[in-house]
C-alpha cells in the first residue's frame, strides 16, 4: 500500500467534482475490493474519496409516469439490504438469489450496490504485481492467455486479456435489463443500459466499464417485468460458498400456457462482462418450454464459445447450466 | 488404571476457552512489547537464478525506515542450523519463487510495507524446474534410507500372474497448511539473550534451530508460545521468518515484530508436495490380497529433499504376502515440502483406499467385507503383535451407525431428483508413539487447600493440551480441576516432545501422570509412615503439614512398547450427493469411527477428529495450490483462490470412538488422534462419488469439471 490522501465526501456533487479533478483519485464505498487491491499494490490511488456517508441508499419505486416503472436501488445501499428488501424479494427474486450467491455474509454487509458493479477481475495475474497483466499494466502482456486459465473467459476475450468479470449481482442485472444511473462531474445525470455498462477487453482491457472518470453510480433502476414466478440464478463453483463462479446463469422466462413469450439468459464466469445469451434467448421466444428446446438453445449459444487450454470444460458446463437454470426457472426455482 | 480416573475420559470443556473467545489469550504478536519496530519481508519474483542487484536507496530514505536488510548486509548465519527451507538472506542465489530476498524494518508496519514497494531488483534468470508433470519422468530414488525400496515376497510376479487386479495412478496436488494464525514473531534482545514470541509446535526444536542458526547457545534463546492458532505441521520445523526477526531486532537494536501475510504464506513455511502414486493390487476371486505395490513419485526442493511417507498405510493395513513400496523424487524450484497433517498417510490412504474400492467393485464384494477379509493378525511389515487394533470393530460399528445397508452395491443406482447419491468407506491409520518429555509438578498448600502447578515445554495447537493435562494431573493428584494449573509453551520449562506426529497427548499426559505419581511417592517416603490405602499427594501435604513441595520427572516411553506395533486406526464413512448437471458435490453426512486407545477428553477429541475430517473433505473436493510452470509462482495465494471448505460445504459430521484399553502402548494407553482424523477421509469421499456417479476420479481435488 502506498501513501494516499483520504477525504470524506458529504455531497454527491462535490464528490464527483473532487474526483474528476484528480485523474488518480478513487472513490471508496464498501472497500471490500479496493482496499484489498491497495494492500497488494495493484491499485495505487493518490487520493481516496470516501463516499460511504452519502445517502444514496434508498430502495424505492421509480416515479409513476416514467416509462420504465419498476424499482430503483441506491448506488451506496448495501448488497445485503438490496437482496433482502421485500420488494426485491417479491418482484426480482433473481436479483436476490444472485446477490446471495456472491461473496460471504460479512462482505455483502459491507459491499455496496454500485461498488459491486465496479469490482475488478479476480484473475491471479492481475492480483500479483510481478506477473504480466495488460489490465493492470497495459503493454505488459496477458499472463493467463498461455498460463493457468481454468477460471478464464470462453466468450469475447482478446489476445490482450482473457479475464472474467466476477460479480454475481451484475449477471442478474444484465438479465433484468437494468439501467445504471450515474452523476457526472458537470452535475448532469445519465442512464446507461446495463449491457452497455461493462466492456469486452479488446485492445484496452484496463477499462472494465464505460463509466468515465468522475462519474458516480447513484442508483440502479430495475424495469418492471413478468419474470418473478419463473426465474433462477444458478451458480456452479468449486465450493458451496465464497467462491467465484465457474459458470453462472441468470435465467428468466415469461410463459403463457407452455409457450415462451420472453426469455432472458445472462451468464457469468465466461466473459469480461456479463454475457447475455442472445442467441439462446432468440431461439426460445415463441417456442414451447421443453427440455429439448432448452437444450437446442444452449447448444446454439455455446457453439460460439472459444475455450482456452484449461477451461474447455466450461463449454459443456455452460451448456448444462443453461438447461438446468431454465428448468429451475420453469419450476419456480425448485429442483 | 482407567477405573480410578474421574476426569480422564470425561468431556470437560476446554479450560482456555473463555480466554480465547474473549481475546485474553495472547498469541505471538499480541505481546505488549514496548518500542516495537516492524519488519516486512520482500520476496523474489523469479524461481531460479541469481540476484544481480538490489537497489534499496529509495526505500532506505522512505519515511520511518530503520533498516533494509538483504543478502548484501545480513549477518552470517548458520544455514545448516535446523531452519527449514533456506531463504536466510545468505546468498544471491534464488531457489524458488517468492524466496525471501530481504526485509524492511520501520517504525510502523505501513511504512515498512510501503518501503518494500520502492525496492528494485534485477536478476540473472534461469529456466525454473516447476512443471511436475514433465519432471516426474526424471525422478530418482530417494537419498533417505527410510524411503529405500521395501519389498516383501515378489509383488511384481504376483501381479503378473493375477487374474483379478487393479493398477492405477492417483494424483494429489500441492496443498498448503494455511493455519488461521499466520506465522508471526516478536524478537526482543536483552544483551546477548533473545526472547522469541513465536508459534512453535516443537518448543525446544524452535529454540535449538534459532540458536544454532544465529550461532549462539540454546540457553541464549527463549521461545514463548503459550497459544498457537493452528499449525498442521507448518509450525513444527521452523522457517526463516523466525530467525530473520531476531536478525532485524539486533540490527535496529529494538524489539521487532514480523508477521507473514496470507499471500506470503504460500512460499514461506513449506507445503504438502504433489504426488503421483501408482497402486497395484492383486487378489483371488474371493478377495484375498496376493500383492500390493505402492510406487510413489514426488518432488523435493531444489537442494533438499523431503518426502512424505505415502507408502506407510500400505505397509501395515492389509495381510498380503507380496508387497513393494518405492519412492522416486525429483528436485523442483519450490519451497521445501514439509510435514502436513497426516503426512503421507492422508495422501497415501487416498491412493490405497481408492484402489481397494476399485478392487471391491471389480470383485463384486462389499468394500467393508473386502477389508475384513484382509485384516492382518500382526503387523505385516515387522511381524510384531499389535498393541491394539480395532479396524474391524471400526468398520462394523460404523456400518451400523451410518446405515451402510442402504448403499446400492452398483454405482449410479440412487438418484433423487437432480442429484445422485452415493456411499463410500475407507480406512486409515497413524502410528502411536510416546516421546521423552520432562515435567515439573509443584504443590502448594494454603490451609487445607492444595494448588498444583504442572510445568513443561509442551505446545497447544489449539487442540486441548491445557485441558487434557489439567484432567490428567487432577486425576493423578486427586484434586478438583480448578486446583490444577498447567503452564506450557515456554522453553524455560522442562523440555518436552513437540505437538507433532500425534505424539503430544501421549508424551505429555504420561509425563504429567508420572510426575504426579512420583510426587506422591516422594511425599509418602518423606512421611515415613505406612498406610493401609495409598494416600493422595494432597492428603500427605495436609497430614505432614508441608506447604511447598515439587518434583521433576524425565519421562520415557515404556521399554516394553518396542515389542508391539502401536497405531491408531479408523474407518470413515461418507454420503455424498452429486448434481448430475453441474458435477457439484456435497458431503451430506460423514462419520469417522476411531480406535485410538484412551480418549482423554471425548469433547476435544471429537472436535479434533471432525477438524481432521473437514480438512480431508477439503483434500477430496476443493484444496489445490496451483503453480504456473513458466514462472514457478503459485496462482492460488489467498483464501479466495485456495479453497478450504466453507460452512456450507459441511453437512452432518459425527465421530465415534471404539473403546480400547491399550497399556502396551504406554501407561495411560493414549494412542493419539491429531493425525489419524484426516487419514482415509479423501478416499471415503472419492469412493462415495464413484458409488453415486460411476465415475472414478483419481486426481484430487474432485472439482465439478471432473464429474461432467
Amino acid at each position: 500500500m502506498r501513501p494516499f490522501t483520504y477525504t470524506r465526501a458529504s455531497d454527491p456533487s462535490l464528490a464527483v467534482r473532487e474526483l474528476a479533478a484528480n485523474p488518480t483519485a478513487k472513490f471508496l464505498a464498501g472497500g471490500t475490493n479496493l482496499i484489498d487491491l491497495m494492500k497488494e499494490d495493484v491499485e495505487r490511488p493518490s487520493a481516496v474519496i470516501d463516499i460511504s456517508a452519502l445517502t444514496l441508499t434508498e430502495i424505492k419505486p421509480i416515479a409513476a409516469g416514467t416509462s420504465k416503472g419498476g424499482i430503483s436501488i441506491g448506488g451506496l445501499g448495501k448488497n445485503t439490504d438490496a437482496a433482502n428488501h421485500p420488494s426485491i424479494r417479491q418482484h426480482y427474486p433473481l436479483l436476490t438469489q444472485a446477490i446471495l450467491a456472491g461473496a460471504s455474509g460479512q462482505i455483502r454487509n459491507m459491499a455496496t450496490n454500485g461498488g459491486n458493479l465496479l469490482q475488478r477481475t479476480r484473475c491471479p495475474y492481475f492480483y500479483e504485481v510481478a506477473m504480466p497483466c495488460n489490465k493492470r499494466e497495459p503493454g505488459s502482456g496477458c499472463g493467463a492467455l498461455e498460463g493457468i486459465n481454468r477460471l478464464h473467459a470462453i466468450f469475447g476475450w482478446s489476445e490482450k486479456c482473457v479475464a472474467v468479470y466476477p460479480s454475481d449481482m451484475a449477471i442478474a442485472l444484465a438479465a433484468l435489463d437494468a439501467f445504471v444511473r450515474v452523476k457526472r462531474p458537470n452535475g448532469e445525470e445519465r442512464s446507461i443500459p446495463f449491457t452497455d455498462f461493462h466492456r469486452l477487453p479488446g485492445d484496452t482491457p484496463e477499462q472494465d466499464t464505460n463509466l468515465a472518470h468522475g462519474e458516480l453510480i447513484t442508483a440502479i433502476d430495475l424495469p418492471q417485468n413478468k419474470f418473478a414466478d419463473r426465474s433462477y440464478y444458478l451458480k456452479v463453483r468449486d465450493r458451496a460458498s465464497y467462491a467465484f463462479a465457474l459458470i453462472s446463469v441468470a435465467a428468466a422466462l415469461e410463459v403463457t400456457g407452455n409457450t415462451i413469450v420472453q426469455a432472458r439468459i445472462a451468464m457469468g464466469g465466461v466473459s469480461h462482462k456479463p454475457w447475455r445469451a442472445l442467441t439462446a434467448e432468440k431461439m426460445l421466444v415463441g417456442k414451447e418450454a421443453t427440455a429439448e428446446n432448452f437444450k437446442r438453445a444452449a447448444d446454439a449459444e455455446m457453439a460460439a464459445a472459444k475455450p482456452l487450454e484449461h477451461n474447455k470444460f466450461k463449454v459443456e458446463l455452460g451448456n448444462r447450466s443453461i438447461v438446468l437454470a431454465l428448468q429451475m426457472a420453469m419450476n419456480g426455482g425448485k429442483a | 488404571m482407567q477405573d480410578k480416573n474421574k476426569l480422564i475420559g470425561t468431556p470437560v470443556s476446554r479450560i482456555d476457552g473463555i480466554a480465547k473467545v474473549t481475546g485474553k489469550a495472547a498469541y505471538s504478536t499480541d505481546y505488549p512489547v514496548k518500542n516495537l519496530a516492524y519488519a516486512v519481508l520482500f520476496k523474489s519474483t523469479i524461481a531460479a537464478g541469481n540476484i544481480r542487484s538490489i537497489d534499496t536507496a529509495t526505500a532506505e530514505k522512505a519515511p520511518g525506515v530503520l533498516a533494509v536488510i538483504t543478502h548484501a548486509n545480513a549477518p552470517k548465519l548458520n544455514v545448516d542450523g535446523g531452519i527449514r527451507g533456506g531463504a536466510l538472506l545468505q546468498s544471491p542465489e534464488i531457489e524458488f519463487y517468492g524466496q525471501h530476498i530481504g526485509m524492511v524494518v520501520a517504525e510502523t508496519f505501513e511504512q515498512a510495507r510501503h518501503a518494500t514497494h520502492l525496492i528494485s531488483v534485477t536478476y540473472d534468470k534461469k529456466e525454473p524446474k516447476a512443471d511436475f508433470e514433465k519432471l516426474a519422468k526424471e525422478a530418482v530414488p530417494s537419498r533417505d534410507k527410510e524411503k529405500a525400496d521395501a519389498s516383501r515376497g515378489d509383488a511384481k510376479a504376483a501381479l503378473r500372474e493375477a487374474t483379478y487386479k487393479v493398477e492405477e495412478v492417483y494424483g494429489t496436488p500441492i496443498e498448503h497448511h494455511h493455519p488461521l494464525e499466520p506465522h508471526a514473531t516478536i524478537a526482543e534482545w536483552n544483551g546477548d539473550h533473545v526472547t522469541l514470541y513465536n508459534s512453535s509446535q516443537i518448543v525446544n526444536g524452535a529454540q535449538s534451530a534459532a540458536a544454532k542458526t544465529l550461532n549462539i547457545k540454546p540457553e541464549q534463546v527463549r521461545i514463548v508460545t503459550p497459544y498457537i492458532g493452528g499449525g498442521f505441521g507448518s509450525k513444527g520445523g521452523q522457517w526463516a521468518n523466525l530467525v530473520l526477526t531476531a536478525v532485524a531486532a539486533k540490527q535496529v537494536n529494538r524489539p521487532v515484530k514480523l508477521a507473514l501475510t496470507r499471500q506470503q504464506m504460500v512460499n514461506s513455511v513449506g507445503l504438502r508436495q504433489r504426488n503421483y502414486q501408482k497402486v497395484s493390487l492383486a487378489a483371488t476371486k474371493d478377495g484375498k490380497l496376493t500383492a500390493l505395490a505402492h510406487e510413489i513419485t514426488t518432488h523435493g526442493a531444489i537442494k533438499n529433499e523431503f518426502i512424505e511417507p505415502c507408502g506407510d498405510c500400505s505397509k501395515i493395513m492389509y495381510d498380503v504376502p507380496n508387497s513393494l513400496i518405492t519412492y522416486r523424487t525429483v528436485p523442483m524450484n519450490v519451497i521445501l515440502p514439509t510435514y502436513t497433517r497426516g503426512p503421507g498417510k492422508s495422501t497415501g490412504s487416498f491412493a490405497l483406499e481408492s484402489a481397494m474400492d476399485e478392487l471391491a467393485h471389480t470383485l463384486k464384494i462389499d468394500p467393508i467385507e473386502l477389508r475384513i477379509r484382509n485384516e492382518p493378525e500382526r503387523d505385516p511389515s515387522n511381524g510384531k503383535p499389535w498393541s491394539s487394533r480395532t479396524t474391524v470393530q471400526c468398520l462394523r460399528a460404523g456400518a451400523a451407525a451410518f446405515g451402510w445397508e442402504k448403499r446400492k452395491a452398483e454405482p449410479r443406482q440412487n438418484q433423487q431428483g437432480n442429484y445422485l447419491v452415493g456411499y463410500g468407506v475407507a480406512c486409515g491409520t497413524y502410528p502411536a508413539h510416546q516421546r521423552p518429555t520432562s515435567a515439573i509438578v509443584k504443590l502448594k498448600r494454603t490451609g487445607n487447600d492444595i494448588m498444583a502447578t504442572v510445568e513443561l515445554a509442551a505446545a497447544d495447537l489449539g487442540t486441548g493440551t491445557y485441558t487434557i493435562l489439567t484432567q490428567t494431573a487432577a486425576d493423578a493428584l486427586d484434586l478438583p480441576l480448578r486446583n490444577v494449573k498447567v503452564v506450557i509453551g515456554d522453553s524455560d520449562l522442562p523440555p518436552a516432545a513437540g505437538a507433532v506426529g500425534s505424539v503430544g497427548a501421549s508424551s505429555y499426559a504420561n509425563a504429567v501422570n508420572d510426575a504426579c505419581q512420583k510426587i506422591t511417592d516422594e511425599l509418602l517416603a518423606k512421611s515415613g509412615k505406612q498406610f493401609y490405602a495409598r494416600p493422595t499427594a494432597a492428603q500427605l501435604m495436609r497430614s505432614e503439614k508441608i506447604t511447598d513441595y515439587q518434583t521433576r520427572i524425565d519421562a520415557k516411553p515404556l521399554e516394553s512398547a518396542e515389542e508391539y506395533s502401536a497405531h491408531s486406526f479408523n474407518a470413515n464413512f461418507a454420503e455424498v450427493t452429486v448434481n448430475r448437471f453441474t458435477g457439484m458435490v456435497r458431503v451430506n453426512r460423514f462419520l469417522a469411527v476411531t480406535g485410538a486407545g484412551t480418549i482423554l477428553n471425548p469433547k476435544t477429541a471429537r472436535s479434533q477428529i471432525i477438524g481432521g475430517n473437514i480438512w480431508g473433505i477439503g483434500m477430496a473436493l476443493t484444496e489445490e495450490s496451483v503453480v504456473d510452470p513458466r514462472y514457478g509462482n503459485f496462482v492460488t495465494r489467498s483464501f479466495a483462490d485456495y479453497h478450504v471448505p466453507a460452512n456450507l460445504d459441511i453437512g452432518d459430521m459425527d465421530a465415534i470412538f471404539i473403546r480400547e484399553d491399550d497399556q502396551k502402548a504406554n501407561t495411560l494407553g493414549v494412542k493419539g488422534i491429531g493425525e489419524v482424523g484426516i487419514v482415509g477421509v479423501a478416499a471415503a469421499v472419492a469412493n462415495a462419488i464413484f458409488n453415486a456417479t460411476g465415475k472414478r476420479v483419481r486426481e484430487l481435488p474432485i472439482t465439478p469439471d471432473k464429474l461432467l
